[in-house]
């Protein structure tokens, strides 16, 4: 386990090396000045600019320019927005907050929803309810993310008026940003109306979580189905059969264990997957987001702020691949023993 | 997370079984308005942009005195009254006492409003040596191309409640641009103890100011917050939270106006505005903006030095047809340059009728019985005086195959097309202009006179010295009655020599739900929330 855990790390910090380069060198690649576009800081302001030119190692060579650049990353100085002029690492952590608290609600009830209904698509097998249920989710799955979404604004908020089209909660309730996770600011404001914002902000919620949910809960009940299936051929099963457990057990005890490793597996690839999907989902609903600020960047072409948004979306997505590597090896030692022989 | 999530909800619910919150109030005492932008800054001196205009000016600030477009005077402000003196060399302002600034997290005001915040407000960008002049930019556009800052002398403090404004040179324009959004009023106070903190930036981001409402905060594309002034010297404004949401899709906007998540919103689509108008529980509000668009023509280049073909041109396109084409019906045909808004405006025609026969008859006259061939350049971009250029030009093309002209239609990249607009490259260009304050002469000098020819706003190129004779004349008179005259007499010289044809007056639309009312679009610049009010019966 150690060595399979070391060499997972190593190889996430080789990633990292390289992302960091990569952000580096986008720095002389976008147009204009590479200490503008690093720092947010213009040459007609040439007070500060001189003062950023020598820190950033800009009188030396390239290398000590990566230096410097890679000093400032890690203490946290990430430049100025060339729009608003804000230090960007400190706006990193609401927006961080918003898009993992949809990512994590689509997560779990992507598992919710699919590892049920997967099972129950397996044991009810080339039956009726696993044609519907396999149709259903097959058609699900080509339903593109943007056209799902705008699909739901329609129904849900312009025809049935059951929820609102876009935002975090009513503007109105003065909830004030802390986490970026609207749940856990409601929580831990001091408004007079929290129960009502509550429900505000629940009632925000449900639309973007389900419309991001729907591509890895698809996935994820065909995946749990093959798994499933898998299982119940394996010799064990049957000896399980022979010896006359029930078909409970057989499927509580014996099958489901062992068919969640390929399902687990797999998770590390749906959270990149989600990760896709939450940019457009964020941009689609007015969520104040990593996706949306990273997509509005672009468009501002605020090169401090694209940096930070890829690097953070990046990292994250390279950090929970690693802990779902990780956790996959720990729970499942066949796994590790696989690696190992290679 | 997710066992705090639950926490949190198990708290949540337990907390909804003790007295129950109505949440009514929260909605009943705040409004929110779903703007097109992000405000630039939060202080309107340094833009011109009317997204800023519209979320900062009359929510943060007030001005010395407003401009009462209805009644077409301009009303007391922050300045109980006023006197020009040295034959309107010199005006007198006697300020108001007890106006207080708000009091925010990062500000409190030990003293009220006095000459000294009038004195830092207009030094800030008079004064090129004030520690606040290179501040944030320190490019005040409005106060360049009005003339403001050439005009203002010096301002001199008389005592703490009068004003003395030295001017270069009478000028009857100068209380227009007094009263426009940009020469807001600003805290003294607030900016020395910014400058000791060594913090000057905060003072566009942070804004302090006498305003109906105090600002709260601003996240970037998402949300600003308002609330209620507390202290505020005139009527208090009704709502308490006022809250701005950014919402740059029209769609979107229109939407959420729907659904009841806007309840009012600024630019709603034209095209959809009759659907708009069926939904009993949405009203649209329009006011004329002061805006025209117009058909310049190049007059350095022939045949358009040939006045009688620029005449020929003008009785040659069906302007009626346009208004309805392109404006849907939205916007008014023009009478001359000066829109309805304007005091100066007259309701008499002072533009050419649609008449082919008449036009072919002068095209004749000046020597093309054939016709010739033509350039219309059309802008590549919708402006508020014009939704769609491109089309506009087709109607006008097919109108001068009528008697004769061929005409090709040109657009070029919109910033390209500008710079190549002022080096005079086109035959004629489909373009308009808005004005920044009441006075008529914003609407001649900027766009016809011998100046503006030579900086290349100018769109016709025409430099006449008799008319702009005629606009020094106007500028110096300070009686109404005459200056009306002055520029009806202006408005005749321009339709005689045509350099270019008025199109139409659009109007400027505002929507917003049935329960909401008191919102002000005044003609000359920003929304205005201070008379703001939600319907109190209405059903949530």
């Amino acid at each position: 386990m150690l060595r399979y855990s070391l060499r997972r790390i190593v190889l996430l910090i080789v990633t990292l090396w390289l992302l960091s380069l990569l952000i580096f060198s986008l720095n002389y690649w976008y147009p204009g000045n590479a200490v503008t576009n690093m720092t947010g800081i213009s040459a007609s302001n040439p007070l500060a600019y001189q003062e950023v030119y020598v820190a950033r190692g800009f009188e030396d060579g390239i290398v000590t320019q990566y230096g410097e650049f890679i000093r400032h990353l890690l203490q946290g100085d990430w430049g100025l927005s060339l729009v608003t002029q804000q230090p960007v690492f400190a706006e990193i952590k609401p927006l961080l907050g918003a898009t993992i608290e949809l990512g994590l609600l689509a997560m779990f009830l992507a598992m919710v929803l699919g590892i049920p209904l997967g099972v129950y698509a397996a044991v009810q097998q080339r039956g009726p309810m696993d044609r519907i249920v396999m149709g259903v989710s097959l058609s699900a799955y080509s339903i593109p993310v943007f056209w799902l979404a705008q699909l739901f604004i329609l129904l849900f908020a312009v025809k049935l008026g059951w929820s609102p089209i876009s935002g975090q909660i009513n503007p109105l309730y003065a909830i004030e940003t802390q986490t970026g996770s609207i749940l856990i600011d409601i929580w831990l404001s001091d408004s007079q109306f929290k129960t009502a914002a509550f429900y505000d902000a629940l009632n925000h919620l449900w639309v973007p979580v389900i419309v991001l949910a729907m591509m890895p809960l698809t996935m994820l009940i065909r995946i749990m189905r093959n798994a499933v299936l898998d299982v119940l051929q394996q010799n064990y099963i049957k000896a399980a059969r022979a010896r006359g457990l029930s078909d409970s057990t057989i499927m509580f005890r014996h099958t489901l264990p062992n068919a969640m490793q390929p399902v687990v597996r797999q998770l590390g690839l749906q959270f990149s997957v989600l990760m896709t999907n939450i940019v457009i989902t964020e941009v689609i609903f007015n969520w104040p987001g990593l996706g949306s600020w990273l997509v509005k960047s672009i468009y501002e072409r605020d090169f401090p702020v694209i940096q930070a948004g890829l690097l953070i979306l990046a990292s994250l997505i390279l950090l929970v691949n690693l802990f779902v590597d990780l956790l996959h090896a720990w729970r499942y030692p066949q796994v590790r023993k696989e690696i190992d022989a290679e | 997370m997710f066992k705090q999530l639950m926490v949190a909800s198990g708290t949540l619910l337990l907390a909804a079984c003790g007295p129950v919150q109505t949440d009514s109030e929260v909605y009943q005492d705040g409004l929110v308005y779903c703007s097109e932008g992000n405000p630039e800054i939060f202080n309107p001196q340094l833009v011109t942009s009317g997204t800023t205009v519209d979320a900062t000016s009359a929510q943060l600030y007030d001005r010395l005195l407003d401009y009462d477009a209805k009644q077409q005077q301009f009303v007391p402000a922050l300045a109980r009254g006023w006197q020009s003196f040295d034959d309107g060399r010199r005006y007198r302002f006697n300020l108001r006492k007890d106006v207080n600034f708000h009091h925010t997290d990062w500000f409190t005001p030990t003293r009220t409003f006095n000459a000294d915040d009038v004195l830092f407000s207009f030094q800030r960008w008079l004064n090129e040596q004030h520690p606040y002049y290179p501040v944030n930019g320190g490019r005040y556009p409005f106060f360049r191309s009005s003339g403001l800052i050439r005009l203002i002398e010096h301002v001199e403090k008389i005592d703490d409640y009068t004003v003395d404004f030295h001017l270069a040179q009478s000028d009857s324009s100068f209380l227009a641009n007094v009263a426009t959004d940009f020469a807001v009023i600003l805290s003294e106070e607030y900016g020395q103890q910014l400058i000791a903190a060594g913090n000057p930036e905060q003072i566009d981001r942070l804004p302090v100011g006498t305003g109906p409402f105090a600002f709260e905060l601003f996240r970037k594309d998402f949300v600003i917050r308002y609330s209620a002034h507390k202290d505020y010297w005139r009527e208090q404004p009704e709502i308490k939270t006022l809250v701005y949401v950014i919402t740059p899709n029209a769609n979107k906007r229109m939407l959420k106006l729907l659904t009841g998540e806007c309840d009012v919103i600024p630019y709603p689509l034209v095209n959809e505005l009759s659907q708009l108008d069926q939904d009993a529980q949405i009203e649209v509000g329009s006011s004329v903006s002061p805006n025209v668009s117009f058909w310049a023509f190049n007059t350095k280049q022939p045949p358009f030095d040939n006045v009688i073909v620029r005449r020929a041109l003008a009785h040659a396109i069906n302007r009626p047809a346009i208004i309805q084409t392109i404006y849907s019906g939205n916007a008014r045909l023009a009478t001359g340059m000066l829109p309805e808004t304007s005091w100066a405006y007259s309701p008499v025609q002072q533009t050419y009728p649609y008449d082919p026969a008449k036009a072919r008859e002068l095209l004749a006259e000046a020597g093309f019985p054939n016709g010739f061939s033509m350039d219309i350049w059309a802008m590549p971009v919708q402006r508020a005086y014009n939704p769609n250029a491109q089309r506009m030009a087709e109607l006008i093309q097919s109108d001068l195959a009528q008697v004769g002209v061929q005409a090709n239609i040109v657009s070029y990249e919109w910033n390209t097309f500008r710079q190549r607009l002022v080096e005079g490259e086109h035959d004629s260009v489909l373009i308009g202009w808005v004005a920044d304050n009441a006075d008529p002469d914003n609407f001649f000098r900027p766009t016809l006179s011998c100046a503006a020819a030579r900086s290349g706003n100018n769109r016709a190129q025409w430099c006449n010295p008799e008319f702009d004779r005629l606009l020094i004349e106007a500028i110096a008179e300070s009686d109404l009655d005459q200056r009306k005259h002055l520029y009806q007499a202006i408005e005749d010289f321009v339709m005689q020599q045509a350099p270019l044809v008025p199109i139409a007056n659009s109007l400027r639309f505002q929507a917003h739900r049935d329960d909401v009312e008191g919102v002000e679009l005044p003609p000359y610049g920003g929304i205005n929330f201070r008379y703001a009010r939600r319907i109190k019966d209405a059903p949530l």
